[in-house]
């Protein structure tokens, strides 16, 4: 039998420009850039990890924040094991639309039961000087909303990107340990009779 | 019946360094992917070269299910799983994923925005494409790298688009979230590995839905407009036309109906029965299929034909449990020939492969469908790859190779002349032959990549009495070669012992050729499973491994079936190299894992040229031996011999010397040797033979067929025999089986060339004239060499006069004439080419007119007839006009075989002389030349059938100033019925012939002229000049006519106010009385 490795998709949502692709690239290539275009539509890359003593790989989804994008990005929620929610603490508005990011995850996600869903909140560019969001306003949404775990994250200094990810990781083998009895992720057999199951090939 | 052959397909194998066990693996572009199991993670190696190094590894966004390459535009199609939800995606630009950290663009079908790519550099990207049902089976079209995914109760279309660029970035500027609106069809431009200067983003669009609520597709395929469906045990191939008409309604009614109709049926159809449908009949098959279209409104509509259906019912097989008895390995499979007729998109030839674990199906879709080939496995196969030159399949425990017969269906699309007497190909329906098997332990896939076959094995999950069985069965030879690779083994077949596939694995053998490398085996023995890529050898290779193959029947049974089934294989072999080598179109490079391109070694242009010309070269090669089988053999198929030794290139004395006959043994000639023998001297006419190789093609049939003697001794190939011995042999044959006209003649031909005009004489004057001719007709190559005996043969080729001809023309003219026009009359020469017969002679003028005249009288074909008359009045003027020009021009040498009189008395063309004529030129007034001449024309302008309008031009010029040529032109004016100049003239030029005239002309209706015209024109004349007796009479003689056609009354009228009544009176009287008569 193989190990099992799990995959799990880990979607970032939140405005243009509050640093979501940024956050990825320091997390997977540790490089920061500091005039990055915004994302189109949405990109994705795999990261290998072992969190816990298990092996698993992270499939990190940028997506693009800007409001004219929005047909682009919402086909891929679907599926998402985690939902990282990220504003920028040098921008009220992008905190103020947290919400609203959520109500359109979970919409087109399809999540069966949201009050369950694992969301963690990312509250970047913390080395920014002129915060327009303390930290308490947003620990306070984190815990009026569901109770998230809230990162305050810098893509500039790679300040608590690393821990932000291994959470999101552990929220989410959290909830597949409690549902793991009940669905087994990794067989092969779909709607398959049992007698074509000898070889699959190309 | 499966043939086996002992030759060895394969030349090497290495292993593929994977680190993770492999779950699918597929090739396509050069690269062989492979997915790790459960697994989301792609890796990338190449196939081109050596060692099969990485070229790159990227995520999925699931675990990959099934994974598909398509060629045409170089991307990869996956169906994934992802949380239990099914998911189809396209991966494009995998290529730039060189780098595992770079990311990766997502976007749904038809949303086309480049991501990254904009900005930076060529980013790789992950279509989406969402479908309503789960999918199961996806194909792409090797021809225009559409895709077509089958779901549970659909299949859905999807066509491939591109876009440049430039044109996309203008377009997302002004509306991101639109498709493109012009977007272009992708044909055979191959992009990915050298593109990215004119780089293109790919899209698909959705076009046609086809509904089949009745069919459970397992697998699918797509090719060319075709579309393949196969379920569990059942086969639907359809055709996708894309019209720009409407769709008739009455169609898709028909459809319904027959659906309606079987849905009823089908109730009572408990087990379904074996069916096998082929063409138009295969509509009537219980899957009604609906098409449901998605795409753009003006792109037409989709009309949809049925080809072919076949149903297996479980219980028609034995050795196979049902459970296991399913179909797989569906393919659809183009061929390309060089005539290629309609676009390039459309491929000249369809296939389609299906398998069960026991047989195999190929179909011919194109030109009528068909079955070609039912392949027999000796074990139970997973898999099986149709390529080009084999059909690779694997068991559990080996790999096989059959030989395939698309190569027969092709070429004889490309060459129309094959299957007649030019040129052969083996036919499509040879039986098939499975070639030496390799084996290997616990086969799970395979697939095939130009001459790469690439197999995954995996650790045997097998219950142990199913080892054990295995392990007896293959007994010493596994131990054997653990020792060596622990791997595979090569077994060795002798066919002319056993014939049963089954004891294949009863003898060792391990080949020379084969070449292990695998530079870690020990890090490769550690687990299960394996990569392997197994190199095909060459087909020109295999060819001459069935070559040498065949020298071992050649020597111990020359006539054995098996030999001729052997060449007929490497022939084939031969065939389909060349039909893929001819296709330099750059889509088949590296092709969609079918083309059997040898290595990647620089200039492939050139090394191709130098390959194609080693290939034809084998090929002759392959043709003599085949002629010499065919030469040989029985008298079934013997006329084989003909068109194979023709496209060998030898040249008959090579054939001959093949076919002779070994000395003391006693050898007859065979019955295809001696076909195409007889062929060659009845066809050939530029080849001569030499005088050895004449004389021993004179044995041959002296030997074999006597009767054919003269025939071939007319033949022009081998004029150069010596006529002494050909005599001999003749006057042997002569001896034992009669005299015939022919015989005589052929051996008068060979008393001249010996120069004894005595004996020549004498043969000659053997029969009569007559009996000649006959003889010239039926062997009208004793007169004329060259050109096609078959008469009405649409070009004419030039024929030339033998020598025989030649002395005819001397001494007997009107025998070569009679012949001629014999042979004309039997279509066995044209009239030009007689023209050009009599041209060779020297005798334009003298025989060849005298041809035409004889021609008049037999001839009864009106084109001929007229074309004859005009040649002849040329004929004649220019006779009259040189013998009257004063100038020192040869007369022809001799007189004419037919004089005019001859010609008037005997040819119904030649009318007789009016009398008038006679009046206006008496016979000794010119030199009797002169005088023929005159005469056969004027007799032509006195006959029926001359058209006065076509050789009116010629007459016109001649001079009115001679008697002969005023009476030419007289003869012309009567003949348009211009009688009143006519009998000015006559009475200008000659009154003493004007009585003759109006008695000849002036009847019935132009009765009148003579008291209209003649009269007054006489009493006019005779005014003038009163003592002119000729007029005096000619007066007299019409007042006669006159008197007896008019009334008293109207003769009163006629007479000249200044008449004389006692002149005119007696004739009144003569009037009057015969009225009283009346
Ligand atoms: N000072 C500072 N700047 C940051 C940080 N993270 C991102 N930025 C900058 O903020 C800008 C926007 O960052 P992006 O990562 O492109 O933002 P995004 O969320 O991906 O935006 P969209 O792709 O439009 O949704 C860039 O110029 C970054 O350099 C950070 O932690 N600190
Ligand atoms: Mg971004």
């Amino acid at each position: 039998m193989t190990t099992k490795t799990s995959l799990l998709k880990v979607i970032l949502l939140g405005d243009g420009g509050v640093g979501k692709s940024s956050i990825m690239n320091r997390y997977v290539t540790n490089k920061f850039d500091a005039h990055l275009f915004h994302t189109i539509g949405v990109e994705f890359l795999n990261k290998d990890l072992e969190v816990d003593g298990r092996q698993v790989t992270l499939q990190i989804w940028d997506t693009a924040g800007q409001e004219r994008f929005r047909s682009l990005r919402t086909p891929f929620y679907r599926g998402s094991d985690c939902c990282l929610l990220t504003f920028s603490v040098d921008d009220n508005q992008s905190f103020l639309n947290l919400g609203n990011w959520k109500k359109e995850f979970i919409y087109y996600a399809d999540v069966k039961e949201p009050e369950k869903f694992p969301f963690v909140v990312l509250g970047n560019k913390v080395d920014v000087t002129e915060r327009q969001v303390s930290s308490e306003e947003a620990q306070q949404w984190c815990q009026e909303n569901g109770d998230y775990p809230y990162y305050e994250t810098s893509a500039k200094d790679a300040t608590n990107v690393a821990v932000a990810f291994e959470e999101a990781v552990r929220r989410v083998l959290a909830m597949e340990e409690r549902t793991d009895h009940l669905i087994p992720t990794d067989t092969v057999k779909l709607h398959r009779k049992p007698r074509s199951a000898a070889t699959c090939c190309s | 019946m499966v043939h086996v052959y002992n030759c060895h397909p394969f030349t090497s194998q290495h292993i593929v360094q994977v680190e993770q066990e492999p779950g699918l693996v597929c090739c396509g572009g050069g690269a062989l992917f492979v997915v790790a199991t459960g697994g989301c993670k792609v890796e990338a190696y190449s196939l081109e070269k050596e060692g099969c190094p990485l070229i790159c590894r990227f995520a999925t966004m699931g675990t990959v299910r099934s994974i598909r390459h398509s060629n045409i535009g170089d991307y990869l199609v996956t169906i994934e799983e992802k949380n239990s939800a099914t998911y189809l995606r396209a991966y494009t630009n995998w290529r730039y994923q060189a780098e595992e950290k770079a990311r990766v663009g997502v976007r749904l079908l038809g949303h086309l925005l480049g991501g990254a790519s904009m900005s930076g550099g060529v980013q790789m990207e992950i279509i989406e494409i969402p479908l309503s049902e789960r999918p199961v089976a996806v194909a792409c079209c090797s021809v225009t790298g559409d895709l077509l995914v089958g779901c549970e109760t659909t299949l859905v279309l999807f066509t491939l688009r591109r876009q440049n660029q430039q044109n996309l970035q203008n377009q997302s500027q002004q509306n991101p979230q639109s498709p493109w609106p012009n977007t272009q069809q992708i044909f055979s431009q191959s992009q990915g590995q050298t593109s990215n200067t004119n780089l293109s983003i790919l899209d698909f669009e959705r076009s046609v839905i086809l509904h089949i609520p009745k069919m459970t597709p397992r697998q699918v395929a797509l090719c060319g407009g075709y579309v393949a469906v196969q379920a569990e045990l059942e086969v639907l191939v359809l055709k996708l036309e894309a019209t720009l008409e409407p769709k008739t309604l009455k169609e898709t009614s028909d459809t319904e109906k027959s659906a309606d109709y079987l849905e009823d049926q089908v109730d009572f159809l408990l087990i379904p029965r074996h069916q096998e449908l082929l063409g138009d009949r295969a509509k009537d098959c219980d899957i009604p299929v609906s098409i449901e279209k998605t795409g753009l409104v003006d792109r037409g509509q989709y009309t949809l034909s049925y080809v072919l259906f076949r149903r297996f019912s479980p219980e028609f097989f034995q050795g196979c449990s049902v459970e296991e008895m399913q179909l797989h390995s569906l393919q659809l499979y183009p061929l390309f020939t060089s005539n290629q007729p309609v676009s390039l998109e459309e491929p000249s030839c369809m296939f389609c492969f299906f398998s069960l674990p026991n047989a195999g199906y190929l179909y011919s879709l194109k030109g009528g469908v068909e079955l070609l080939s039912t392949y027999q496995y000796p074990e139970k196969v997973l898999e099986a790859v149709l390529t080009d030159h084999l059909l690779h399949v694997i068991t559990k425990s080996a790999l096989q190779c059959f030989t395939v017969r698309c190569a027969a269906v092709a070429a004889r699309i490309e060459d129309p002349y094959i299957d007649t007497t030019m040129k052969a190909c083996p036919p499509s329906s040879l039986e098939v032959c499975a070639l030496r098997m390799q084996l290997f332990i616990g086969l799970r896939s395979v697939c095939v990549y130009g001459c790469h076959v690439i197999l995954l094995s995996a650790a045997d999950t097998e219950t142990p009495d199913e080892t054990e069985r295995t392990t007896q069965r293959r007994g010493l030879e596994l131990k054997e070669h653990t020792k060596l690779t622990g791997i595979f083994l090569a077994v060795g077949i002798d066919p002319a012992t056993t014939p049963a596939l089954e004891s294949l694995l009863s003898r060792p053998f391990l080949s020379r050729k084969w070449t292990i490398s695998s530079p870690k085996e020990t890090s490769s023995a550690g687990h299960g499973w394996n990569l392997y890529v197994v190199d095909t050898v060459p087909p020109l290779a295999l060819y001459q491994e069935m070559v040498e193959y065949s020298q071992r029947y050649t020597e111990t049974n020359p006539q054995a079936q098996s030999l001729r089934h052997l060449l007929s294989e490497a022939h084939l072999l031969l065939r389909a190299s060349l039909l893929q080598k001819q296709d330099q179109r750059p889509i088949r490079e590296g092709g969609p894992a079918v083309s059997l391109q040898a290595g990647s070694g620089s200039g492939p242009a050139r090394k191709n040229t130098v390959d194609r010309h080693e290939v034809e070269e084998a090929l002759r090669q392959n043709c003599a031996q085949l002629g010499d089988c065919f030469s040989r053999g029985s008298q079934k198929d013997c006329h084989l011999a003909l068109p194979y030794y023709r496209m060998s290139g030898l040249s008959v004395t090579e054939v001959m010397a093949r076919n002779r006959p070994h000395p003391g043994s006693p050898h007859f000639y065979g019955p295809g040797f001696l076909f195409y023998l007889k062929h060659y001297l009845l066809e050939e006419t530029d080849q001569t033979l030499s005088q050895e190789s004449a004389d021993e093609v004179i044995d041959i049939f002296s030997q074999s067929e006597p009767s054919l003697l003269v025939s071939v001794c007319a033949s022009p190939s081998i004029v150069n025999i010596n006529p002494a011995r050909t005599l001999r042999i003749l006057q042997h044959l002569e001896d034992t089986v009669g005299v015939s006209v022919p015989l005589t003649i052929t051996m008068a031909t060979m008393m001249l060339r010996l120069g004894d005009m005595q004996q020549y004489t004498q043969l000659m004057e053997r029969h009569a004239e007559m009996l000649l001719v006959y003889g010239f007709i039926e062997e009208s190559r004793l007169l004329l060499r060259g050109g096609g005996t078959g008469g009405g043969s649409g070009q004419q080729k030039q024929v030339c006069p033998t020598e025989l001809a030649q002395q005819l023309a001397n001494s007997q003219p009107g025998l070569l004439v009679a012949a001629m026009v014999a042979l004309h009359e039997n279509n066995k020469v044209q009239l030009e080419q007689a023209d050009h017969i009599f041209k060779e002679l020297g005798c334009e003028n003298c025989l060849q007119v005298d041809f035409w005249e004889a021609m008049l009288m037999a001839s009864s074909q009106d084109a001929v007839i007229q074309e004859l008359l005009f040649r002849l009045v040329s004929v004649y003027i220019e006779r009259l006009t040189n013998s009257e020009s004063k100038l020192p021009h040869a007369p022809p040498k001799r007189k004419s075989l037919k004089s005019a009189d001859d010609l008037i008395n005997s040819c119904s063309h030649f009318g007789a002389l009016y009398p008038w004529l006679t009046v206006l030129s008496p016979c000794h007034t010119t030199s009797s030349q002169h005088q023929e001449a005159l005469y056969k024309l004027q007799s032509l302008l006195c006959g029926p059938s001359l058209a006065l309008g076509s050789v009116a031009p010629l007459l016109e010029r001649l001079s009115e100033e001679t008697l002969w040529g005023f009476s030419l032109h007289l003869l012309c004016a009567t003949r348009r019925g211009l009688y009143d100049s006519s009998i000015e003239k006559l009475l200008d030029r000659c009154p003493q012939a004007i009585i003759a005239f109006a008695n000849h002309h002036l009847q019935d209706k132009n009765m009148a002229l003579w008291w209209q015209k003649l009269l007054p024109e006489l009493c006019n004349r005779t005014r003038a000049a009163a003592d002119n007796s000729i007029l005096l009479a000619a007066l007299k003689e019409t007042l006669v006519v006159v008197a007896m056609e008019t009334s008293p009354a109207e003769f009163l009228e006629l007479i000249p106010d200044d008449g004389t009544a006692s002149y005119f009176l007696p004739h009144l009287l003569t009037c009057s009385q015969r009225h009283l008569l009346a």
